[in-house]
C-alpha cells in the first residue's frame, strides 16, 4: 500500500540523524506557529508564494540559497571535525553515515545553495538593468522557483525519512545502481534533481529570452551592463548543458527502475558512459555558477572604483568565449579513467585555454581599479578578496590540467582544495558581494557595515586556514572522502583545518548577526534615495524597493553606463525640477498559485517515486496535469494599474529621493 | 539643442536625456509578445534535441553490446519504420494546414487539420506500441542487453513526446473550442505547430540512424 | 509626433515558426512543396538502406546527407527558419544548439571509443574476476 515505506525508515536508532531531524523540525514548526500567531499567512500567501513578480522571485531564490548554506555548512563542519579527530580512530561518524553527509554537503551546495543564490541575484536584478517591468514568463519564472525549492525539500526529507545516498555528489555507477545502493538514498537524490533540473530549465529559458527579447529603448546590446551579459551566457550553458543531466539521469533511473542496462556491469553496460554524460554537463555547470559572479564583480568594482568598467568589449568577447569553450574541456574531470594520451592531451590544452579570458576579465577590474577613487565597502571588500582567491585558485586548476600531474593528484585533497578555492572564491564571495551590494534596492535600507565586513575577515581568513592545509595533504597523498586514516604527517593539517573551519564558522554568524541587526536598525539605515552606492547601472534609477511596475515610465538609453549618464547630464543641465511626465496605465501579470501547486504535486510524485508508492505517482501526475490545464484556462492573466495610481507612486518616490538628496546636497 | 537634432522623438525621455549625442541605429524596445513566446519555446526545443542527442550519444556507444543477444538488423520491421514515416510526415502537413487556418481565423479547417493531425500522431503511436510489445514478447525487451536499452531509450522517450504532443493538441482544440482564436491561444499553437514540426525532425534522425543505417550493418 | 525625424531600427524580429507571407494560396503551396521533397527524400533514404545498387560502404554517409537534407526541408518549408535579418535570433540559437549537439555526441563517441579500445577485452576481465 506504502510501497517500501514503514516506520523503519524513520532513524530512531541513529543519535546524530535523529537529533538533526528532531532539531529542524522544531524549527520549521516554531516559524510555521509564529507566522500564523501574528496573523501573516494572508500577506504572505498573496504577497510572495503566489507572486510571479521577479523581485519577489529572486529574494525568495536566494533566501532558499542561505538556508541550504547553513545545511550544507553544518555537513562540512561534522566532516572537517570528522577528519581532525579519525587519526587511528574511528571519529564519531560510523562510514555509512559520514558517506551520506559528504553526498549531501556537494549536492546541497551546488544545487541548492550556489545555483538558487545567483539565478535568485540574476532574476531580482536583470531586468531592472535592462529597464523593463518583468522577466520574459513571470508565471513560469514561479514554476521554475517553486519546483527548486521541491528538490531541497525532498533532499531534506531524506534526513528523517530513510536515507540519503552514499555515492559521493555525482553518483558514479555501479555504486549507484540497485545491486550495490539498494536502499532509498540514490533515489532521492535521483528525484530531487530531476524535479530541480526542469525548474532551472526553466529559469534559463526565462532569462535567455528577457536578455536577447526584452531591453528597453535604445538599450543595444553594447550597452547592456555587464552582469545582464554573464546572465546570458550562463543562461545558455544552462540550456545547452541541463538536458544532459536530466538524461544521464534518466538513464540511471531506468537502470534502477526498470532493469535497464545502461550503465550495469553485466548484459553490457558502460559505466564509464555515466561518468563521460554526467562530467559533459558538469563542466558547464561550475561555469553556470561563477559567469554571474564574475558579472557581478564587474558591476562592483566599476561602482566602487567611480569609474566605467574597464575594456567592456573585451569582456564581452571573454564572457562568450568562456559560454563556447566551457563546453570543451569535460574530459579533464576524468584523465585518469584511461582515454589515453592523445585524447588526454587535447581537453588538457582545452582546459589551459580557459585560463586566458578568465585572465583578461582579471585584468580588466584590475585596470577598472587602477586610477579609479576607490571605496572599499563590503561588496568592493568581496571582490578583492575573490581577486586573489579565484585566481590561486584558478593556477591550481591550471596545474590539474597537465594530464601527468593529474595522475597523481586526482581525487586527492588538492583536488578537493582546487575546486573550493575557486567555487567559494568564485561563487560564493561573489553570490555574498551581489547580496550586500543589491539589498538595499531590494528591502530599502542598508546592511550594517561594520558586521559586513567583519563577517568577511573571519570568512575569508577561514577560507584560508581550511583550505591550504587541505592542498598540503593532497600533496603528501591523501585521498578525499577518508572516514578515517592512519598517515601521521596528514594529522596536523586535518587538525589545522578544523580550526580553518571554526573561523568559517564565525563569518557565516556574523552574516546571521549584521542580517539580524540591519533589520532591527532598518530606519537607521534606510535608504531613501534609491542608489545608495551612485551607482552607474538602471536599477539605481529606481526607488528602494521599486514598485511593482519597476519605473513608472520605461527609460531611454543612450550609451553604456545608462543610469551614471542620466545623471551626469541631470548635473550638466542643473535640472532639479522635473517637468510634469506623462503617466500611462501600466498591465502587470497577476499573481498565480499555478507554482505552488505544480511543486506540491511535483513533491508528492517525487516522495512516491522514491518509496514505490504506485498509485500516489499517478494521483501526483493527475494533480500536476489538472493545474496545467486549470492555468490555460484562466481568462486574465494581467491586471491594470491606473496612470494616476501610477503617478501616485512615482511622485511619491521622487520626493523622497528629493528629499534625501537635498539633505546630501547634489543635483539629482 | 533642439529636438530636430536628434534622429528619433523619444515619446516619454523621463530623464530629459534628449540633446545627447545620439547614434542612429537604436534599439526599438521590448519586442511584442508573440515574439517573445515564440522565441522562448525554440530554445526550449533546442535543449529538448540537446537532451535526445545524449540519447543517440548513448545508442551510438551501445550500438554493439547486444551481449549474446538480438541485434538492430535482427529486430528491425522497416515496413512498420515506412508506414510510422509517413504517418509522422503527413501529420506535419496536416499541422501546416491547422497553423494556416488559425491564421485566417477559421475554426472548421482547424478543428479538421488539428483532428486529422492528432489522428495521424495516434497511429504511428499505435504502430510504435506493437513495435515494442512485439520485440518484448519475443525476449528483445529493454533488459536483454544495453543495446536494447539504448534502442528502447531513445525511440521511446521520443514517443513520449508524441504523447504528451497528443495531449497538448486535445487541449489546443478544447481550447479553440471554447474561447476562439484569442491572442494567448494563437501563441500556443504557435509553440504546439513548433513542437509537431521539431518531432518530424527528430524522427528523421531516429529512422535513418537508429533504424536504416542498422538495418544495413 | 515629427516624421521628419526618421527612426532607423534594428529590423523587427520574427517569431520562430511565422512566416512573412499572410497570402493562403502560396503558404499552402509552401507547405505542399515541402511534403513534396521531403516525400522524395525519404522515399530515397529507404531504397538506399534496401537496395544493392549502391556501392554498400557509402551506405551510412549516404543516409546522413539524406537525412539532414530531410531536416533542412523541414527547418525552411514548416518551420520557415530562414537567413533573413528578421530571423537572425533564431539561427543563432539554431546553431548554438547544433554545436552543443556535436560537441557532446562527437566528444562522447570519440572518448567512449578511445576508452574502449585501452580496455582489456571482457573475457581477460572475467578470468581475473573468477581468479579472486
Amino acid at each position: 500500500m506504502l510501497g517500501k515505506l514503514n516506520w523503519s525508515a524513520i532513524p530512531i536508532d541513529q543519535p546524530i540523524p535523529l537529533f538533526a531531524a528532531g532539531l529542524v523540525l522544531v524549527i520549521i514548526l516554531a516559524v510555521l506557529a509564529w507566522a500564523g500567531i501574528k496573523g501573516y499567512y494572508p500577506y504572505i500567501w498573496r504577497e510572495w508564494i503566489t507572486s510571479v513578480d521577479h523581485k519577489r522571485i529572486g529574494v525568495m531564490y536566494v533566501l532558499l540559497a542561505m538556508v541550504m548554506l547553513l545545511r550544507g555548512g553544518t555537513d562540512a563542519i561534522m566532516m572537517r571535525a570528522q577528519q581532525a579527530i579519525a587519526y587511528h580512530s574511528g571519529g564519531y561518524l560510523p562510514p555509512q553515515h559520514y558517506d551520506q553527509i559528504f553526498s549531501a554537503h556537494g549536492t546541497i551546495m551546488i544545487f541548492f545553495m550556489g545555483m538558487p543564490f545567483v539565478i535568485g541575484l540574476m532574476n531580482l536584478i536583470v531586468p531592472l538593468q535592462l529597464g523593463v517591468r518583468d522577466v520574459a514568463f513571470p508565471t513560469l519564472n514561479s514554476v521554475g522557483f517553486w519546483l527548486t525549492a521541491t528538490g531541497a525539500l525532498l533532499i531534506n526529507i531524506s534526513l528523517v525519512v530513510g536515507e540519503f545516498a552514499r555515492t559521493g555528489w555525482l553518483p558514479y555507477p555501479p555504486l549507484s545502481e540497485l545491486r550495490y545502493s539498494p536502499g532509498v538514498g540514490v533515489d532521492y537524490y535521483l528525484w530531487s534533481l530531476e524535479i530541480s533540473g526542469i525548474g532551472t530549465l526553466v529559469a534559463g529559458i526565462n532569462l535567455v529570452t528577457t536578455v536577447l527579447k526584452l531591453r528597453t529603448r535604445g538599450m543595444t546590446y553594447l550597452r547592456m551592463p555587464m552582469f545582464c551579459w554573464t546572465t546570458l551566457a550562463s543562461n545558455l550553458l544552462i540550456i545547452a548543458a541541463f538536458p544532459i543531466l536530466t538524461a544521464t539521469l534518466t538513464m540511471l533511473v531506468l537502470d534502477r527502475y526498470a532493469g535497464f542496462h545502461f550503465f550495469t556491469n553485466e548484459a553490457g553496460g558502460n559505466l564509464m558512459m555515466f561518468v563521460n554524460l554526467i562530467w559533459a554537463w558538469g563542466h558547464p555547470e561550475v561555469y553556470i555558477l561563477v559567469l554571474p559572479a564574475f558579472g557581478i564583480f564587474s558591476e562592483v568594482v566599476a561602482t566602487f572604483s567611480s569609474k566605467p568598467l574597464f575594456g567592456y568589449r573585451s569582456m564581452v568577447m571573454a564572457t562568450m568565449a568562456i559560454c563556447i569553450i566551457s563546453f570543451c574541456v569535460w574530459l579533464h574531470h576524468f584523465f585518469t579513467m584511461g582515454a589515453g594520451p592523445d585524447v588526454n592531451a587535447v581537453f588538457g590544452i582545452a582546459s589551459m585555454i580557459i585560463a586566458v579570458p578568465t585572465g583578461v576579465k582579471i585584468y580588466n577590474w584590475l585596470f577598472t581599479m587602477y586610477g579609479g577613487r576607490l571605496r572599499f565597502e563590503t561588496p568592493m571588500l568581496w571582490s578583492v578578496g575573490f581577486m586573489v582567491t579565484f585566481t590561486i585558485g584558478g593556477l591550481t586548476g591550471v596545474l590539474l590540467a597537465v594530464p601527468p600531474a593529474d595522475f597523481v593528484l586526482h581525487n586527492s585533497l588538492f583536488l578537493v582544495a582546487h575546486f573550493h578555492n575557486v567555487i567559494i572564491g568564485g561563487v560564493l564571495f561573489g553570490a555574498f558581494a551581489g547580496y550586500t551590494y543589491w539589498f538595499p534596492k531590494a528591502f530599502g535600507f542598508r546592511l550594517h557595515e561594520g558586521l559586513g565586513k567583519t563577517a568577511f575577515w573571519f570568512t575569508f581568513t577561514g577560507f584560508w586556514v581550511t583550505f591550504v592545509p587541505l592542498y598540503a595533504a593532497g600533496l603528501l597523498g591523501m585521498t578525499r572522502r577518508l572516514q578515517h586514516y592512519d598517515v601521521a604527517e596528514w594529522r596536523p593539517w586535518m587538525i589545522a583545518a578544523g580550526i580553518g573551519t571554526i573561523l568559517l564558522t564565525i563569518g557565516i554568524v556574523f552574516q546571521i548577526l549584521q542580517l539580524a541587526v540591519s533589520i532591527r536598525h532598518r530606519e537607521e539605515l534606510r535608504d531613501a534615495t534609491g542608489d545608495p552606492w551612485d551607482g552607474r547601472s538602471l536599477e539605481w534609477a529606481t526607488s528602494s524597493p521599486p514598485p511593482v511596475f519597476n519605473f513608472a515610465i520605461t527609460p531611454d538609453v543612450h550609451g553604456e553606463d545608462a543610469y551614471w549618464l542620466i545623471k551626469s547630464h541631470a548635473k550638466q543641465q542643473q535640472i532639479t525640477d522635473h517637468e510634469e511626465r506623462e503617466y500611462k496605465d501600466i498591465e502587470m501579470p497577476r499573481n498565480s498559485p499555478t507554482g505552488f501547486v505544480c511543486a506540491f504535486f511535483a513533491t508528492v510524485m517525487g516522495f512516491a517515486l522514491i518509496w514505490h508508492i504506485w498509485w500516489m505517482v499517478v494521483l501526483g501526475g493527475i494533480g500536476a496535469f489538472a493545474t496545467f490545464i486549470a492555468f490555460a484556462w484562466r481568462d486574465h492573466d494581467e491586471y491594470l494599474i491606473p496612470a494616476a495610481e501610477v503617478a501616485r507612486v512615482d511622485r511619491a518616490n521622487l520626493a523622497e529621493r528629493r528629499a534625501a538628496m537635498s539633505l546630501v546636497g547634489s543635483a539629482p | 539643442m533642439t529636438d530636430a537634432t536628434l534622429p528619433y522623438v523619444a515619446h516619454g525621455d523621463p530623464h530629459h536625456v534628449r540633446g545627447m549625442q545620439e547614434s542612429v541605429i537604436a534599439h526599438e524596445g521590448p519586442a511584442p509578445k508573440r515574439i517573445v513566446t515564440g522565441f522562448g519555446f525554440w530554445i526550449f526545443l533546442l535543449s529538448d534535441i540537446v537532451m535526445f542527442s545524449c540519447f543517440f550519444a548513448s545508442y551510438s556507444v551501445l550500438l554493439g553490446q547486444t551481449a549474446g543477444g538480438p541485434s538492430g538488423a535482427q529486430l528491425f520491421d522497416l515496413r512498420s519504420v515506412a508506414a510510422e514515416t509517413a504517418f509522422l510526415l503527413l501529420s506535419s502537413f496536416a499541422c501546416g494546414m491547422a497553423s494556416i487556418a488559425a491564421d485566417v481565423r477559421s475554426v472548421r479547417w482547424y478543428q479538421i487539420a488539428m483532428a486529422v493531425t492528432g489522428l495521424l500522431g495516434l497511429g504511428f503511436l499505435l504502430l510504435e506500441v506493437r513495435e515494442f510489445t512485439d520485440l518484448v514478447s519475443r525476449g528483445a525487451g529493454p533488459t536483454r542487453s544495453a543495446f536494447l536499452s539504448a534502442f528502447f531509450t531513445l525511440v521511446g522517450c521520443h514517443g513520449v513526446h508524441v504523447t504528451a504532443g497528443l495531449l497538448w493538441l486535445l487541449t489546443m482544440m478544447a481550447q479553440v473550442y471554447t474561447k476562439g482564436f484569442r491572442a494567448d491561444i494563437m501563441r500556443r499553437m504557435l509553440c504546439f505547430a513548433l513542437f509537431w514540426h521539431a518531432l518530424d525532425i527528430i524522427w528523421v534522425a531516429i529512422f535513418s540512424i537508429v533504424y536504416l543505417i542498422g538495418s544495413a550493418t | 509626433m515629427s516624421d521628419q525625424a526618421h527612426p532607423v531600427y534594428e529590423h523587427r524580429d520574427v517569431a520562430p515558426g511565422d512566416e512573412e507571407e499572410v497570402r493562403v494560396g502560396p503558404r499552402v503551396i509552401g507547405y505542399v512543396i515541402g511534403l513534396g521533397l521531403a516525400i522524395l527524400l525519404t522515399a530515397t533514404s529507404f531504397f538506399v538502406a534496401a537496395t544493392n545498387l549502391v556501392w554498400q560502404p557509402s551506405i551510412p554517409v549516404a543516409l546522413l546527407v539524406l537525412a539532414i537534407a530531410q531536416m533542412g526541408v523541414h527547418l525552411v518549408f514548416f518551420l520557415h527558419i530562414t537567413t533573413g535579418p528578421d530571423n537572425t535570433n533564431n539561427v543563432m540559437a539554431l546553431a548554438f544548439g547544433l554545436l552543443i549537439v556535436f560537441l557532446v555526441v562527437g566528444g562522447s563517441v570519440w572518448i567512449m571509443s578511445h576508452l574502449d579500445q585501452n580496455m582489456m577485452p571482457m573475457e581477460q576481465i572475467m578470468h581475473e574476476l573468477r581468479q579472486h
